[in-house]
């Protein structure tokens, strides 16, 4: 499962990234907080397929489908 | 007594990621006197500006980067300017600014400047903003431990109300070049031990619980909903259309009659002849033809500024992803294009808020395109002249106002196709930077940075692309003005050249009166209007409807009309948009491509509609 398929209000830990993602995204991505082992949640899924909200600790994010579904979540 | 100012100087470097407050903070260390400068070979702007309470001291304000491990290349340079200040000797401190609500990111860039520091021996301050914000949640944020625990000062402020300012400038004086004994303790070359080291620290210092988040999610809930969220971002944007269509309109009739009447006072001292038409027209011609550009710049920037700051933009950005993703652009792109409605040039500006520089530079092909107002009365002409003003039925419909609506939708599409296709012609634009975007906070914003802003964003059109406008109107007049001294422009220099370039439009049916026109029309597209006026003899350029007679009576085929519509719709035929991309874009490259290919593009699209139009006529 990746973070894309994460519904409105659910949580996961991110367990890797798939590994077709680049390394200068994984760098970007795990500065930013979404490190394996962090727990994430998605706060907003709007409709549409627009990017979905997705929080780190106390910040939150939008990630579009290309880059949700690169990171896996358990 | 200069040389030991000189000598005593020191500078401040700032740092921080986006929307840490790093920006509001320098402005409450420097207020007005700022200027902003280039590094030497780097074309990243640094704003840089004296301390209000120190005078010795020179702050430098460097782009908001997330880490300094570069994932793009401007990301690199802007890295790179950071750490040629570091190696100037005159660099005294290191400020970052972490934002404390957000203290686990804040501190895993933190580690990361630290690290630098260390390396360059230069000392560091830690400014931890947005304790305000704590405080209004009863939270709590040990500064003494994170400094105790880091070996740097940390400041708690609020670069909002400037509580903590002085405590920083006492720490400013005091600090030192961090010791290397926590080095290894403290800095892990390793990001994912970087990673934990912040999360403890966090953990350990940082205030307990959600900050913000709750409201923000509930407004987000709101903002971003399938129908609400909808009618809100359409109700914003008409908003913004207005200010800078409606809302700047009586500043820019100002600027114009104020113009006129400074005119109208010098006129009478200068000797009539060439001195005073000189004056009357070039003179203040010129000045006129980028100065009514001021307030729309101002008010854009202004309203552009107040949804940045208040959080609203990233939402929009979000909501306009998704379609604009199609055609290689971003959801942050839709503010600039809509801006290029009213005029390119607030558009060009309002493309900074654009973070990818790949994805501006593709918004950048996108703005000339947009059906912009100066286009309007070029447009009306020709519909007026060739299209009956009959309504079909039962009067709902229009044929002038659907031809109007036909050639504004046809740029809008120009310009989503053109970077459609550009952006998939080039593997480099398509791999980008990820499309992760920060959710600020919703915050109500700061009004004097924004006036500040809006008010410097002005200053940089006139005192830079303004110089540019103004060289081509004088150009302009010459021709226009020589060597008859002004008596007929057909007989001019321009005219020689509106004839020279006829054999150019006669395969889509115009003169050589449509050519010079044409050509004055690269002062501004409605210029066309007048100079057309002027080659068909009417006196007056506003008596539109006998201009329009005139067009019709002259035997000017339908088909060159729908061509002339076409070529304006896509020509850049505009010096203004030319001057404030170079100034944008720091190099003529972009503009001069654009100008050309955009020509070559609007002729062979407006051949293609005379024979099609002809053929079937």
């Amino acid at each position: 499962m990746t973070l894309w398929d994460l519904t409105q209000g659910a949580s996961a830990k991110v367990s890797r990234f798939k590994s077709s993602t680049q390394g200068s995204y994984r760098t970007r991505l795990s500065e930013l907080g979404f490190h394996p082992g962090e727990q994430i949640a998605c706060v907003l899924s709007p409709s549409m397929g627009a990017p979905k909200l997705y929080r780190v600790n106390n910040t939150v994010y939008s990630l579009d489908d290309s880059i949700a579904s690169l990171i896996e979540v358990a | 007594m200069f040389q030991a100012q000189l000598s005593n100087l020191t500078k401040v470097a700032l740092i921080g990621s986006p929307n840490s407050g790093k920006s509001l903070l320098f402005n409450r260390l420097t207020g007005l006197n700022q200027k902003v400068a280039n590094f030497p070979g780097i074309t990243v702007d640094i704003a840089s500006g004296r301390s209000l309470e120190q005078k010795h001291i020179e702050y430098l304000d460097f782009p908001g980067v997330y880490s300094l491990r570069a994932i793009s290349g401007e990301e690199q340079i802007a890295i790179q300017a950071f750490i040629s200040a570091l190696e100037d000797d005159l660099l005294d401190t290191v400020i970052c600014v972490v934002d404390t609500t957000r203290l686990e990111k804040g501190l895993i860039f933190a580690l990361q400047v630290l690290e630098t520091c260390l390396q360059y021996n230069k000392p560091l301050v830690i400014a931890a903003n947005m304790v305000d914000v704590l405080d209004q949640n009863g939270m709590k944020f040990d500064a003494e431990g994170l400094a105790q625990a880091l070996d740097v000062a940390v400041v708690p402020l609020s670069a909002k109300s400037g509580a903590g300012l002085q405590q920083l400038g006492e720490a400013l004086s005091a600090a030192s070049a961090p010791s290397k004994k926590f080095e290894s303790d403290i800095i892990a070359s390793d990001e994912s031990i970087n990673h934990l080291h912040a999360q403890q620290l966090a953990e350990q210092f940082g205030p307990k619980g959600d900050v913000l988040i709750d409201t923000q999610t509930r407004l987000d809930s709101f903002f971003l909903h399938s129908w609400f969220g909808g009618l809100s971002f359409f109700f914003i944007m008409y908003l913004l259309f207005q200010s800078i269509f409606t809302w700047a309109a009586p500043a820019m009739d100002a600027v114009e009659s104020s113009i006129q009447w400074l005119a109208s006072a010098v006129l009478p001292l200068v000797p009539v002849g060439v001195a005073s038409d000189f004056t009357s027209d070039a003179l203040f011609g010129g000045i006129g033809a980028f100065l009514v550009f001021v307030p729309q710049i101002f008010v854009l920037t202004l309203v552009v500024g107040i949804l940045e700051d208040s959080g609203y933009l990233a939402r929009a950005a979000v909501i306009c992803h998704k379609p604009l993703r199609v055609f290689g652009l971003t959801g942050k792109s839709f503010i600039p294009m809509l801006s290029g409605v009213a005029c390119a040039i607030p558009g060009v500006y309002a493309a900074r808020t654009v973070d990818s520089p790949r994805k501006r530079w593709l918004t950048y092909l996108a703005i000339p395109l947009m059906p912009c107002s100066a286009r309007l009365p070029v447009y009306s002409l020709i519909i007026a002249a060739f299209i009956p003003a009959q309504k079909a039925m039962g009067g709902l419909i229009g044929w002038q106002g659907l031809a109007m609506f036909s050639i504004y939708l046809f740029g809008i599409l120009c310009a989503l196709l053109v970077t459609a296709v550009v952006s998939r012609s080039n593997a480099e634009l398509r791999s980008d930077l990820p499309f992760v975007l920060e959710m600020p906070p919703y915050r109500l914003p700061s009004w004097r940075p924004l006036f500040r802003n809006a008010w410097n964003r002005s200053k940089h059109f006139v005192t830079k692309a303004g110089k540019v406008i103004f060289f081509v109107t004088v150009v302009i007049w010459v021709l226009g003005y020589f060597p008859n001294q002004g008596a007929s422009l057909g007989e001019s220099w321009l005219g020689s050249m509106g004839q020279w370039i006829e054999p150019i439009f006669e395969p889509i049916g115009l003169d050589w009166r449509y050519g010079v026109a044409i050509l004055t029309s690269f002062l501004a597209r409605e210029v066309f209007v007048g100079t057309l006026g002027t080659m068909f003899g009417i006196e007056g350029s506003e008596d539109f409807a006998s201009l329009a007679q005139q067009i019709q009576d002259s035997g000017l085929p339908l088909g060159s009309g729908a061509a002339l519509l076409v070529f304006f719709a896509i020509a850049l035929q505009c010096v203004s948009t030319l001057a404030v991309l170079q100034r944008e874009t720091k190099s003529w490259r972009l503009p001069i491509q654009l100008f050309i290919s955009y020509s070559i593009f609007a002729y062979i699209a407006a051949l293609s509609v005379f024979h099609v139009v002809e053929a079937l006529t």
